[in-house]
């Protein structure tokens, strides 16, 4: 009750603070008396700042000691209290308002409402929680309902200025504005309240939903909003409800939430046990040699796709035999073969050819009959023939058999039996969620011929009735009968009636197929694909149906949207989240462009049409092979690159193979990845199966030799592991890999080689390094027009229309010259002639010479390098005119190397306009040489300058030669030439500098055998030798000539400057050795180095020796030279210490 | 650590910091300040001493930045660090001695040094350059020349040469040193002891310490006074125990 009042200070507050202040226990009861007396406490601290702010006084401390559940709850006791005594309230509501402080006028306002609000007494408490709001004119009035809301418990809001204080709004009609403003609120009408009195409880709003006329509300209290009170939070999570997916291997986590019985963060403990197993890993996961191989051997989806493309195939072919034979419907043997596939076989010819494909589309839509016949669990009703015990039990077709890893299988159903149906198992279903549905599943296994065969069979008998085929899959095919069936009507006479010819060709095509198959098939009837196919989900089991235009949408509305074919889970989701439903008549009711909106362009489109049953997808039995892939994702555990690396190479064997298999080659190569998801375990619940994914794909291009097109699985390989490479994943989390080729193109076609322009001018580059003057040049040249393909003899009718041997002509694939416009041949004839006035052609033939010598410009010295003139001018434009065919690759391949690859042309150009002649002689021409270049002297005088320049030339050039070169036949801007760099040029790079390192003084000395010299620069061998050195002249001073030898050593290393300080180490070194020795030898005779303690030498005194003080005089002259030469460095003197 | 060669920008980089990680342990070996005022860290795999006073942390990074310049441009003969007493005597010269074996054109300073020592050898080689340090005591004895000890790093150029470089538009940060504090200023009695060395065949280092003419003649006359009163003590011993 007045707890709400309370609220009214805290502007901040929310509803939800609202409904947790009504289930305080009001103050006064016994248990909060603590809690009162300290709240009286900070009554008293609250009375003088009362009116300033509320919020600051948050922020005190509470008295120490006292129990304080918390800050919130204390405070709206408090309020709570000073609503019980009136002062205090009239102080805090009915106070003066403060100038320049309306928040605080409007907070008393509300307060004071409420506490009218208050006055008005409680009747039940079925509002309670809720706050209204009244927006506008309302029927009954705002009064009444505002009574209406306070007697039962809700709080009536007069203001809407605080939204989130307001949890519905009531109205009869909102602006456009209004309504914009509201979209994210419960929006009802007042007949919510007053029905939820009448009934005494609180109804659903959602069914008394402000719906404005005419407008489609639907985002309007949908989208789950924070605000939302739990109740609409919970019907609105039924709705929602996630249909269970049936997968084994689901390739997101989200995905993995829907699969039932699916534990998708724990890793399956079999295969890490496995996998924990190098030897076992070795031999069953993607590291094995032969994985591949056996992949394809027992992956049901790989023979399935397999099939289909073969039969595709062999549908294609059928039709290519029936269009010769014109209908020469035999049936065609299938001969029971072993091996699974299907290559080799052959399909009746179609009955009756579908000689006009054109003509098909324009046949008016409910005139064409589509049949879409489909074998009832295929897998199943193949295994049960030669079983027929099994009939009417629950069965499965899946790699898993008899009882072994029952429970826990993984091994998915690829198809079950109409009784397991029953049971609520699933195709895609892992054998454990069947069982567990079905505890008396009986499993059957995959029996790949026997499908092969049934499925040739199916065909068979397909092919004879159909119009046009288009092979799905293996156990499926959608046929065109729209000529049989026409014919079958117009035979019957009664159009219009009862009578459904296509239901009866129907049924004798399922009559045949039972027996040939003993198999049923259902049939689909309508009149496109895509209804076809729907109706066969109502002909199933073993049925026929005939979806007539007219039902269409009564039989689309209690359908859902991923009942369309093309339309799937994800495509649900988004329904089911952005319209709020998935069924079709509901959203058959919606636009086109929310659909568009909801789903993207393409699916919203095609959901469009197919909600009205229009689909303009034509039967394709020909639709070229555009891809050949080969993609694995099961067992693919590697541990590092190597391991990948081998792997990619193995699956391009295998692209290869397919390549080959249909003769095709491919342009472009798509790498497509799955890596675990991150949060994945390493190993998914399938066995070795690939668990959650990201799914990767990158594309690029797949270049062979030449540019051309490829099969070659190294390439394909090498191709691949680049793109593999550059995703930079961990090997380890690898769990699929798929290869795909695009681009295709026929192998034989292509043997006319793409990359024509690149052979010549390699070959022109070979002729220069090889032979760098001109004049080998011109055999080079035969040489390059020799390597040009060869292509098959010209004609010889055109070779003798010619007045010269054509070689190049003659290159000319004929059939393709013909095949031709006749002004395209004109203008190639014209170019051939043309041509055939430079040299180089007719040189090139080996044929007869030119008539004329070679003219002076192409081939002449003329500062230019030789190679750069080979090329005839002529030579890119008439090729590619000729080949049409190869126009566009050629063009497309030189387009981004065009600057360097033509320079020859425009090097050729160029000096041919440096050949014209000097330009002041054209002024002065007597008119006698006019006359002999031919030209009237008259004319020529009156024509401009410019003009008399070039006909001078022209002139000249026809005189000298007899013919006018032709201008280039393409425009050609000229560039500044880059500077090209003579062949095996290499940029000057300084050299790396080197390292230098200070000389190292040596020891020379005498070897035992005569000549020999033995030299020492390590500290250790000097130290060795004076040992010995000490050793042997034990008795005798020292030779100078040894201590010479020796000094020289030590003053070289003592100095900075030649041997560096390392040398100085060194010599220290071998100093303090030499002392070590000498004073192991005399102790006695060492002089006390300007040492006053006398007492130390003292006992060593008397010894003195000769000897001895010999060595030690050596050793301190040698120690003073040193010290000399180290001064220059370091100052001072070297210490022996 | 790369097995490449060093480069000349990595070679003046490792020498500059090694010589800053040896004065840090020169300060803490040769207790010029109390131990309490270093802590010990890792450097090169060893453990050394770094000080944590930051203005003294400063004026040795300051110093040797300035020192790192001027071993970039070849000049740089010796850096030496000077140990003093309170009248500014020279008592001990750290002298590190580099010496830039190859010019290097500044284009070329990236890249690496045909036959150069490599980066993973230099730091081996600068571990014993410390570790030999740390021991120094057993050398050269315990410093006990009184609290009243300071110290200053000093540059030594080639001849003629003058600090160079600087980054503002004042003069490079290097003042002229004392006389006696350089190896010009060196007495013929101050010893020289060569504590290692290293060739990189890029720049060459070696660390040499210089017990200066003063530092020996007051450890003389410590010794002398200590055997003095070792004497006195043993007469005053006799004289308390007249023979029996």
């Amino acid at each position: 009750m007045a707890s709400q009042d309370s609220s009214e200070y805290y502007f901040d507050d929310d509803s939800q603070f609202l409904n947790a202040l009504q289930n305080i226990v009001l103050p006064g009861d016994i248990q909060h008396d603590t809690i009162q007396t300290s709240e009286n406490i900070l009554d008293g601290l609250e009375d003088e700042h009362e009116n300033a702010s509320q919020e600051s006084e948050e922020l005190e401390p509470p008295p120490p000691g006292q129990p304080r559940p918390s800050l919130k709850r204390d405070y709206s006791q408090v309020e709570e209290d000073d609503w019980e005594e009136p002062d205090q309230v009239d102080e805090a509501v009915y106070g003066a308002a403060h100038f320049d402080n309306f928040g605080e006028y409007m907070r008393r306002k509300r307060a004071k409402l409420q506490i009218q609000n208050s006055q008005i007494g409680q009747g039940s408490q079925i509002f309670k929680g809720l706050a209204i709001y009244i927006n506008g004119w309302t029927q009954p009035s705002v009064q009444d309902l505002r009574q209406m809301i306070v007697e039962h418990g809700g709080v009536f809001q007069p203001y809407l200025d605080k939204k989130g204080l307001v949890t519905h709004i009531i109205t009869c009609s909102l602006t456009p504005a209004k309504l914009q403003e509201f979209k994210h609120m419960k929006v009802a009408r007042p007949e919510w309240l007053l029905e939820s009195i009448k009934a005494g409880t609180l109804l659903p709003w959602r069914d008394y939903k402000y719906i404005p006329e005419g407008r489609d509300d639907s985002s309007q209290g949908s989208k789950p909003k924070h605000q939302q009170s739990s109740l609409s939070m919970e019907t609105q999570a039924r709705q929602a409800a996630i249909e269970p997916l049936y997968v084994t291997d689901p390739k997101s986590v989200k995905e993995a939430a829907a699969v039932p019985g699916y534990a998708s963060a724990v890793s399956n403990p079999n295969a890490r046990r496995a996998m924990a197993n190098p030897e076992w890993r070795k031999a069953h996961t993607s590291v094995s040699a032969d994985f591949i191989d056996g992949y394809y051997k027992n992956s049901r989806l790989h023979h399935l796709s397999t099939w289909k493309s073969e039969l595709k195939d062999l549908v294609h072919e059928a039709q290519e035999r029936a269009e010769a034979t014109h209908g020469g419907g035999h049936l065609g043997k299938v001969a029971a073969e072993s091996g699974v596939s299907m290559r080799g076989m052959e399909l009746p010819a179609m009955k009756s050819p579908s000689k006009s494909k054109g003509k098909n589309k324009a046949v008016v839509d409910h005139d064409r009959v589509i049949m879409h016949c489909d074998f009832d669990c295929f897998f199943v009703s193949a295994g049960l023939v030669s079983r027929p015990e099994l009939k009417g039990k629950p069965v499965v077709v899946c790699h898993s058999q008899g009882n072994t890893g029952g429970t826990s299988s993984t091994s998915e159903i690829a198809s079950c039996s109409y009784e397991a149906r029953k049971f609520g198992v699933k195709n895609g279903m892992s054998l454990r969620q069947g069982r567990s549905l079905c505890p008396d599943l009986v499993t059957i296994p995959y029996e790949f011929d026997r499908y092969k065969q049934f499925s040739l069979q199916f065909y068979t008998v397909l092919m004879s009735h159909a119009d046009d085929l288009q092979a799905v899959s293996v156990d499926e095919a959608l046929i065109d009968v729209s000529d049989r069936v026409a014919q079958l009507r117009r035979s019957a006479g009664y159009e219009g009636s009862q009578y459904d010819p296509a239901k009866d060709y129907a049924e004798t095509i399922r009559a045949e197929v039972r027996k040939a198959t003993n198999c049923e098939i259902s049939i689909g009837i309508s009149r496109n694909i895509l209804l076809a196919r729907l109706a066969t989900r109502k002909a199933k089991p073993g049925g026929s149906f005939h979806l007539l235009p007219e039902d269409v949408p009564e039989f689309l509305a209690p359908l859902e949207v991923s009942d369309l074919h093309g339309i799937g889970y994800h495509t649900k989701q988004k329904a089911q989240e952005k319209l709020g439903t998935t069924n079709l008549g509901e959203l058959s009711k919606k636009s086109k462009s929310q659909l568009i909106d909801a789903l993207g362009k393409a699916t919203g489109e095609k959901l469009y049409n197919g909600l009205r049953g229009i689909d303009d997808k034509q039967i394709e039995s020909d639709k070229p092979r555009k891809s050949v892939s080969c993609e694995i994702n099961y067992g693919i555990r590697f541990e590092n690159n190597e391991q990948a690396e081998q792997f990619i190479y193995q699956m391009a064997v295998e692209v290869k193979k397919r390549l080959d298999a249909i003769d095709m080659l491919g342009r472009s190569i798509t790498l497509k990845i799955m890596k675990r998801d991150a949060t994945a375990p390493e190993e998914p619940a399938k066995f070795l199966g690939h668990g959650p994914c990201d799914l990767f794909s990158k594309q690029g291009p797949l270049i062979g030799p030449g540019g051309k097109a490829t099969s070659d699985d190294q390439i394909i390989g090498e191709f691949a592991w680049r793109l593999l490479k550059s995703f930079d994943f961990d090997p380890k989390d690898l769990r699929g890999i798929g290869l795909q080729v695009q681009k295709l193109e026929s192998a034989s076609s292509s043997n006319i080689p793409a990359g024509q322009a690149v052979l010549p001018f390699k070959r022109m580059q070979d002729s220069s390094r090889s032979g760098p003057s001109h004049r080998q040049a011109t055999p080079t040249i035969a040489d390059a027009v020799q390597a040009l393909p060869q292509h098959p003899p010209p004609e010889p009718t055109k070779r003798a229309e010619q007045s010269f041997d054509l070689p190049s002509f003659s290159q000319v694939d004929m059939s393709v010259f013909d095949a031709l416009p006749p002004s395209l041949q004109e203008e190639l004839k014209n170019e051939y002639s043309r041509r055939s006035a430079t040299p180089f052609t007719s040189v090139g033939a080996g044929g007869p010479p030119a008539p004329k010598p070679a003219p002076a410009f192409p081939n002449k010295p003329t500062g230019f390098p030789a190679r750069r003139s080979i090329t005839p001018v002529g030579v890119f434009p008439a090729r590619s005119s000729a080949k049409e065919v190869n126009v566009k690759r050629i063009t497309h391949q030189l387009a981004p190397q065009n600057r360097t690859n033509l320079s020859p042309q425009k090097s050729l150009l160029f000096m041919l306009m440096k050949k014209k002649p000097p330009k002041q002689v054209s002024s002065r021409t007597s008119e006698a040489k006019l006359r002999e270049l031919g030209i009237d002297p008259e004319v020529f005088a009156s024509l401009p300058k410019q003009v008399q320049d070039e006909q001078l030339v022209r002139a000249r050039i026809l005189k000298e030669k007899g013919s006018l070169p032709e201008p280039p036949s393409q425009r050609i801007i000229l560039k500044a030439k880059k500077p090209t760099l003579p062949p095996g040029f290499v940029p000057y790079r300084a050299p790396a500098p080197k390292a230098r390192f200070p000389e190292v003084p040596v020891l020379r000395q005498r070897g035992k055998a005569k000549g020999e010299k033995l030299a020492f620069t390590e500290a250790d061998d000097v130290q060795r030798i004076m040992e010995a050195w000490v050793a042997a002249y034990k008795h005798w001073a020292p030779r100078d000539k040894d201590i010479e030898y020796l000094s020289k050593f030590l003053l070289q290393s003592v100095d900075s400057e030649y041997a560096g300080d390392v040398g100085v180490e060194k010599a220290v070194a071998v100093m303090k050795w030499w002392m070590v020795l000498l004073r192991r030898t005399w102790p006695g005779s060492e002089p006390g180095v300007d040492d006053d303690d006398e007492d130390e030498d003292e006992d060593g005194r008397g010894q003195v020796d000769a000897i001895g003080k010999a060595w030690w005089d050596a050793f301190w002259k040698v120690k003073r030279e040193m010290d000399v030469v180290a001064r220059r460095k370091f100052g001072g003197s070297l210490s022996l210490r | 650590m790369s097995d490449e060669p060093l480069s000349f920008d990595q070679a003046v980089a490792g020498v500059s910091e090694f010589i800053e990680v040896a004065i840090h342990t020169i300060l803490y070996v040769r207790q010029v300040y109390p131990p309490d005022l270093f802590i010990r860290r890792k450097k090169y795999d060893t453990p050394v001493y770094q000080s944590r006073h930051p203005t003294l942390n400063e004026y040795i990074s300051g110093a040797i930045k300035a020192v790192s310049d001027e071993i970039a441009q070849g000049t740089v003969e010796k850096v030496v660090m000077v140990i003093r007493n309170k009248e500014h005597v020279a008592l001990e010269r750290f002298i590190f001695s580099v010496e830039n074996m190859v010019e290097v054109e500044p284009f070329n300073r990236g890249t690496r040094i045909e036959n150069a020592m490599t980066a993973k050898s230099l730091v081996q080689y600068f571990r014993s350059f410390l570790i030999k340090l740390s021991m120094l005591e057993c050398q050269l004895g315990q410093m006990n020349l009184g609290d009243d000890i300071s110290f200053a790093i000093l540059l030594e150029l080639k001849d003629k040469a003058a600090p160079s470089v600087s980054h503002t538009t004042d003069p490079p940060p290097w003042v002229p040193a004392e006389t006696q504090h350089t190896t010009a200023g060196v007495t013929e009695e101050a010893e020289l002891h060569m504590i290692r060395s290293v060739n990189t065949g890029v720049i060459n280092v070696s660390i040499a310490v210089q017990e200066s003419a003063e530092k020996l003649r007051l450890e003389k006359e410590k010794r002398k006074q200590r055997r003095l009163e070792a004497k006195k003590a043993a007469e005053l011993l006799k004289q308390e125990q007249p023979p029996q």
